[in-house]
């Protein structure tokens, strides 16, 4: 017999439900600046962190807002902050700081219409190019992409996760419709997950900021206002976090920082299947427009065609396998996404040689389940 | 016909400025910022410099200035009006060129900005609307904020040991020798506005003698973001922003 638990509803914002995510996974330390539709992120870390005694603070803007993230987390406190578009930009400069101290953070990423001030209130997905390739050098940043209230609770978890886990920056990529949509969450069916933990030395004396064999390790932590001297720099550095140029263990450290996350990403794929036999196209989506891709698929299939759809929970590093194994049969790919170039489909481009590729695109509103239609044929 | 005839013959005393576009203003009821909109713009079709002024708006509540203000504006990125203001006046030294902005913009995001480019003396007006609140993105605690007001951001009231104090970058701006003018004024009563208007008209007298930047406080209010009325809102600037934001000139040019 199996027994169920009694559902625990509560009506939550997609922005409530990555504060919610945060705190499960034992997020200390919160720093904000009002941007919509981010700020309901804002709002609720504020509520749910200064109640447990932990630190929710104002900055005076997102420069300041993340850089106050690293420093507590180089202490060793799980750090999140969360911005748009035009906070995004002004943040550019500490997360490749982040990237390059291997300091854990999360940023929550509440997408709107672009460029520059944009549209506050319209919805988008158009940054998914400007926040991945935002580093000098072109480093891979981890971006998770909810879907829905429940996905952002579950994939902000798995984000600290990843972040403690990679020593890195980790973008949670939601957009305006996710993040401020009211939905029925079931509390008692979110996973239920440890809190990530992070792996301190334990030798002070003899160890070194970064010490790693093999470039795919991911060092221990010696944290700030402890036992050993600590030395994190921005600038290119050796093992031991000093300034260095061109000497062979600094081109080390900087192959290290994108090998550490380049070979995982098998392990680190989330994407869900939903294959039919048969079908000879495939739908691919994520955010907002893969619930529409859901809707679009479930439609078509009442009308006897067959089709198979990939929701990518994971945008990077790009899930090459499991987008791989959903082609196994496939001539048609359908990609969905709410800008007008198709800026993910421009991503997986490489893995599509030989398909028939269409993207449905589109700005200023949500992509509806009959654009999507039109593409399967 | 007597009737026809009188209304025919009645005098126009108060009107809108041409400056002032025909359009209704997006402001919620009660905030300052229509007024301050008006007077200013009064001020510019009373001294005939409209095809010479260029305005830059901020990011937060007055977005839309551009709606109103019948000159040349552009709306900066957040906390950057005074930075693109000093791009204009540095290739358009002959044109009237004003910032419009409010406290999250002005003293929060753009506080590098307004500093230097006070420092700079940039020869500009710089009018900033302190309300003590983040209006436009939900009521979150601004860097004017006083000490125990209740935002979405302080459910608790703000507290100096967690938010720090209430940043007064008027008295900050004072100090720095580029700074030519500097009043704080608010638009609660008809004397105040009054007085706000011969402000402005000043400093754009100034503003050919290129002695250095005038900067305006007005001290506003935001009944929405404070969740009061209109006249609750007045009452309370009145009795806990004025203590802090004494109306009056902070520096005066020196008479010659």
């Amino acid at each position: 017999m199996t027994t169920l638990s009694e559902p625990k509803l509560r009506f939550c914002t997609g922005n409530q439900m990555i504060a919610e995510g945060a705190v499960r996974a034992g997020c200390r330390f919160f720093a904000g600046y009002p941007i919509t539709p981010a700020s309901g992120i804002y709002k609720s870390m504020i509520d749910l962190l200064q109640r447990r005694g932990d630190v929710a603070i104002s900055a005076p803007d997102e420069i300041s807002a993340l850089a106050y993230c690293v420093g507590a987390s180089m202490r060793g406190f799980k750090s999140m902050t969360a911005t748009s578009g035009p906070g995004w930009a002004l943040m550019i400069e500490t997360i490749q700081y982040a990237l390059m101290t291997e300091t854990p953070v999360v940023i929550a990423f509440v997408q709107r219409l672009g460029p520059s001030t944009g549209g506050a209130t319209q919805g988008a997905q158009g940054d998914i190019l400007l926040s991945e390739f935002c580093t000098s050098g072109g480093y891979t940043i981890p971006i998770l992409c909810p879907s829905t209230p429940a996905e952002c609770f579950d994939l902000t978890h798995k984000a600290f996760a990843w972040a403690e886990m990679l020593r890195t920056p980790v973008i949670v990529l939601s957009d305006k419709e996710v993040g401020m949509t009211s939905e029925c969450v079931d509390f008692a069916r979110l996973s239920n997950q440890a809190p990530p933990t992070r792996k301190h030395k334990s030798d002070f004396a003899s160890s070194k900021m970064y010490d790693f064999a093999e470039r795919v390790e991911v060092p221990e932590y010696l944290s700030v206002g402890g036992m050993g001297k600590v030395t994190a720099t921005g600038s290119a550095h050796n093992k031991s976090g000093e300034l260095k140029k061109n000497d062979t263990e600094t081109l080390e450290v900087l192959h290290h920082l994108e090998e550490k996350i380049r070979s995982r990403r098998s392990e680190l794929a989330v994407t869900t299947f939903d294959g039919q036999a048969g079908a000879e196209t495939l739908v691919v989506s994520f955010g907002i427009t893969a619930r529409t891709m859901r809707e679009t698929v479930r439609n078509v299939r009442r009308l006897g065609k067959k089709v198979s759809a990939l929701s990518i929970q994971s945008l990077f590093p790009v899930p090459d396998e499991k987008i791989k194994e959903a082609m196994v049969g496939i001539s048609r790919i359908v990609i969905a996404e709410e800008n007008f170039s198709g800026q993910y489909r421009s991503v997986l481009a490489p893995l599509l040689y030989g398909k028939e590729v269409v993207g449905v695109n589109k700005i200023g509103s949500m992509i509806t389940p009959a654009e999507i239609e039109e593409q399967i044929v | 016909m007597e009737s026809a005839a009188t209304t025919n013959h009645m005098e126009i005393v108060y009107e809108r400025p041409v400056t002032l576009t025909d359009t209704p203003m997006h402001y919620c009821p009660g905030c300052g910022h229509g007024v301050v909109h008006r007077v200013l713009m009064e001020v510019i079709n009373e001294m005939g410099i409209q095809d010479r002024t260029v305005g830059v708006a901020p990011v937060g509540c007055s977005v839309f200035a551009y709606n109103y203000m019948n000159v040349d504006m552009q709306e900066a990125a957040h906390g950057r009006a005074s930075a693109v203001a000093t791009g204009i006046k540095r290739v358009l030294p002959e044109k009237y060129v004003y910032s419009y902005q409010g406290d999250g913009d002005l003293a929060a995001i753009g506080t590098g900005e307004t500093i230097h480019t006070v420092n700079r003396g940039e020869n500009i007006l710089m009018i900033f609307i302190n309300n003590a609140i983040y209006g436009m993105t939900g009521g979150q605690m601004a860097p004017t904020s006083i000490l125990g007001q209740v935002t979405s951001t302080t459910p608790y009231g703000r507290k100096s040991d967690l938010n720090g104090f209430p940043l007064k970058i008027t008295d900050l701006v004072t100090q720095l020798p580029g700074a030519y003018y500097v009043t704080r004024q608010s638009v609660h009563t008809a004397a105040a506005v009054r007085k706000l208007k011969k402000a402005i008209e000043a400093s754009f007298k100034y503003q050919p003698l290129k002695k250095g930047t005038c900067f305006i406080e007005v001290v506003s209010n935001c009944p929405s973001g404070w969740k009061m009325t209109p006249i609750e809102a007045n009452a309370w600037m009145e009795k806990n922003m004025f203590p802090l934001y004494p109306i009056g000139d902070l520096k005066v040019p020196k008479q010659n």
